[in-house]
């Protein structure tokens, strides 16, 4: 009995969340007093004010967890390290953006294919480099994943065809789906892309597959001496990952409109794996806390400084040396993350 | 014996290929010449930094991903400390070029070996009985040491102006004028190889560590402080990568993105040779050099502009496909 209302509040703290962030462009917008429409100049909605702002953030904050979930779903879960997951979120981009931007075809149908094609594209990629990395034993996928993704990155950046480091810009979207026209459609769609990956991953992780994947993280001979072809279960894990990192992808593409080698950067390997291991790898909601902290912290203390001994010392310089040492100290002193150091404390209080 | 034979082939192949594309590109001899002189003095600079990589590999189990790290600052303190200002001033000190650049050089490898031991102490030790943070944890110590260099020396990069003896000097060959400086990183390179293969084979500490990277647990059964090894080891190694970007600065000046470049290119001569091996580390390194700059020769004037920058990434990636235990290594 005690269970189940345990369930029941931790299922109604969840939907309450929901619901908070379904309201929140209509919250914000009346705290600050402004449209989470925007603007309306002529026929045409321009998009500004303190709603249509704060939507923006949590649309990138979306779009980081997503990507973080599925590098945790690799990492976390199946104990494979990847240190090219960027690989699969710009390859996505690029492909949405040289589908739209390179055919004759209709903006829908483009859109269409596009989307289909790049999320293809990236499992297939994550298939190949794992049929060729994963019999040999160690770290040569990691090592594989790392030069692939720096070659694509360099590849990219000096393609003719993609306009090298300038990237291209992606004009015509749908007026449903562009940002610059409705900031708050797309909200919704990457509030739904996130919730939905979060489903996903968690129906996935607690199936019988799932299970196969904690045992391969927790022994893999064991695992493969119990009789299952760990080989294949890794391929699946990369595959999914690859192609929900590629979802990421498009709807960050999207968000901004412009295609460019940025998006194949370490950046965005080092992004989810800051997020996961500091949120907690392994649990479903430490990647996504991550995402929130990181992505808040780096929003406000981009412009942040801080008056130490009549030196002032520009936060936003060395934010991301902060964050590599918040890194290390993280992986010494709390390798289970926020989330998987705060569950070992509750379970210890509930022993004693 | 058959797979030594294989090796000697490949490695005799891949050779007689890389000097005929460079020969076939080349208009002169003397061009054929640089082209030669510049792979070898990549591939120098490229085993200094692999070499440690390889060695505390096989040691250790640890992939040291912060290895590149250590030659980018190694690039700076010998830039900074050569030249007027900044953070280490020897102008006052040492007026005469050549004695600074000792120094300059010295005080990079002295800072590369704290800083290795540092990370090894300080943060590797802890997470033994945690092999997939140790690739992690140097992966954000790599991180972390890009980003103080960012810091201390903004993302500026710098081009070597302090000039001194080899620096300054030229030969010619072939009516072609060589930098005297290159062809004596190239030698101090082959001067180390023989010497750390010596250290290896010939003395005791040698021994032991070869047969640590045999088999780690037999060598702590015999009663040798194994840990004190790895701490000797790693320490060792980043001096020498350290060592290697100050000696590489005077030609490639210092800049942020040399950590990760070089460390690519260093994993790539890794695989090559075959994880741990010393032997195919040296030869791997050569290959490897050359092959860039066959590359970078290559692609001058055509579409291919990005050819040399991906070419280890590109060999890297044969290797595994092929023949993932590379050249030396054992196929277990």
């Amino acid at each position: 009995m005690q269970n189940f209302v345990r369930v029941v509040q931790s299922r109604w703290l969840a939907l309450l969340l929901l619901a908070v962030l379904i309201l929140f462009p209509f919250i914000v917008g009346v705290l600050t007093d402004s449209s989470p429409f925007g603007v309306a100049r002529g026929d045409r909605m321009i998009m500004r004010g303190g709603s249509v702002r704060w939507q923006s953030v949590l649309i990138e904050v979306y779009i980081l967890a997503m990507l973080a979930m599925s590098y945790n779903l690799l990492f976390g879960f199946t104990g494979v390290i990847s240190f090219g997951h960027a690989l699969f979120f710009g390859t996505a981009g690029y492909v949405l953006g040289l589908m739209l931007e390179y055919t004759a075809l209709d903006t829908g149908w483009a859109l269409a294919i596009g989307v289909v094609a790049a999320i293809g594209v990236c499992g297939l990629l994550g298939l190949v480099i794992g049929l060729v990395t994963l019999r040999l034993k160690g770290v040569y996928f990691t090592i594989f994943t790392l030069a692939v993704a720096e070659m694509a990155f360099i590849f990219f950046g000096r393609w003719s065809v993609t306009r090298a480091e300038d990237g291209f810009a992606i004009s015509d979207l749908p007026v449903w789906l562009d940002p610059s026209q409705s900031r708050i459609g797309f909200y919704y769609i990457t509030l739904a892309a996130a919730v939905a990956t979060f489903l996903f991953i968690r129906r996935l992780v607690n199936s019988p597959t799932g299970a196969v994947f904690k045992a391969i993280r927790e022994n893999e001979d064991r695992a493969q001496s119990m009789g299952y072809n760990i080989i294949n279960y890794k391929l699946l894990s990369i595959v999914i990952a690859g192609m929900l990192a590629g979802a990421a992808g498009l709807l960050h593409v999207i968000l901004n409109k412009k295609v460019g080698p940025e998006i194949l950067g370490v950046a965005y390997t080092v992004d989810p794996l800051l997020m996961t291991i500091i949120g907690g790898i392994g649990t479903f909601t430490g990647p996504v806390i991550g995402a929130v902290s990181l992505h808040f912290l780096d929003v406000f203390l981009r412009d942040a400084t801080l008056v130490l001994g009549g030196v002032t010392i520009d936060i936003g310089n060395i934010w991301a040396l902060l964050l590599g040492v918040i890194f290390v100290a993280v992986v010494i002193v709390f390798p289970l993350g926020m989330i998987g150091t705060w569950q070992r404390w509750r379970t210890r209080q509930r022993k004693r | 014996m058959r797979a030594q034979r294989f090796s000697l082939l490949a490695i005799v192949g891949i050779l007689l290929f890389l000097v005929g594309v460079a020969f076939v590109n080349s208009n002169s001899p003397g061009d054929f010449g640089i082209t030669l002189l510049s792979g070898l003095f990549q591939g120098m600079l490229l085993f200094l930094v692999a070499s440690g990589l390889s060695i505390v590999f096989g040691l250790m189990d640890v992939l040291n991903l912060a290895q590149g790290s250590y030659f980018m600052v190694g690039a700076y303190i010998a830039y900074d400390a050569q030249h007027p200002g900044g953070v280490i001033d020897l102008m006052g000190a040492l007026p005469d070029p050549n004695v600074r650049f000792i120094a300059a050089v010295a005080i990079a490898v002295a800072s590369g070996a704290l800083l290795g031991y540092m990370l090894e102490r300080g943060l590797l030790r802890p997470l033994y009985s945690r092999p997939i943070f140790q690739l992690v944890l140097t992966f954000g110590v790599s991180l972390i040491a890009l980003e103080a260099v960012k810091f201390i020396w903004t993302t500026t990069p710098y081009s070597w102006t302090e000039l001194f003896g080899v620096r300054e000097t030229f030969f010619e060959l072939f009516g072609q004028r060589f930098s005297t400086y290159r062809l004596f990183v190239v030698a101090i390179g082959g001067v180390l190889i023989v010497a750390i293969g010596v250290l290896l084979q010939r003395t005791r500490i040698g021994i032991i560590i070869r047969a640590g990277v045999e088999d780690r647990e037999m060598v702590q059964a015999l009663g040798i402080n194994v840990r004190a090894v790895f701490t000797l080891v790693f320490t060792f190694g980043c001096a020498i990568a350290a060592f290697g970007g100050a000696i590489a600065a005077p030609f490639l000046g210092a800049s942020t993105t040399l950590g990760s470049v070089f460390l690519l290119q260093a994993i790539s001569v890794v695989v090559l040779g075959g994880m741990g091996s010393y032997a195919g580390t040296a030869v791997g390194s050569v290959l490897v050099g050359l092959s860039i700059a066959v590359a970078q020769d290559t692609a001058i004037g055509t579409s291919f502009a990005a050819l040399p920058s991906i070419t280890p990434m590109l060999l890297l990636v044969l290797v595994l496909l092929v023949r993932p235990s590379g050249l030396f290594g054992n196929t277990r």
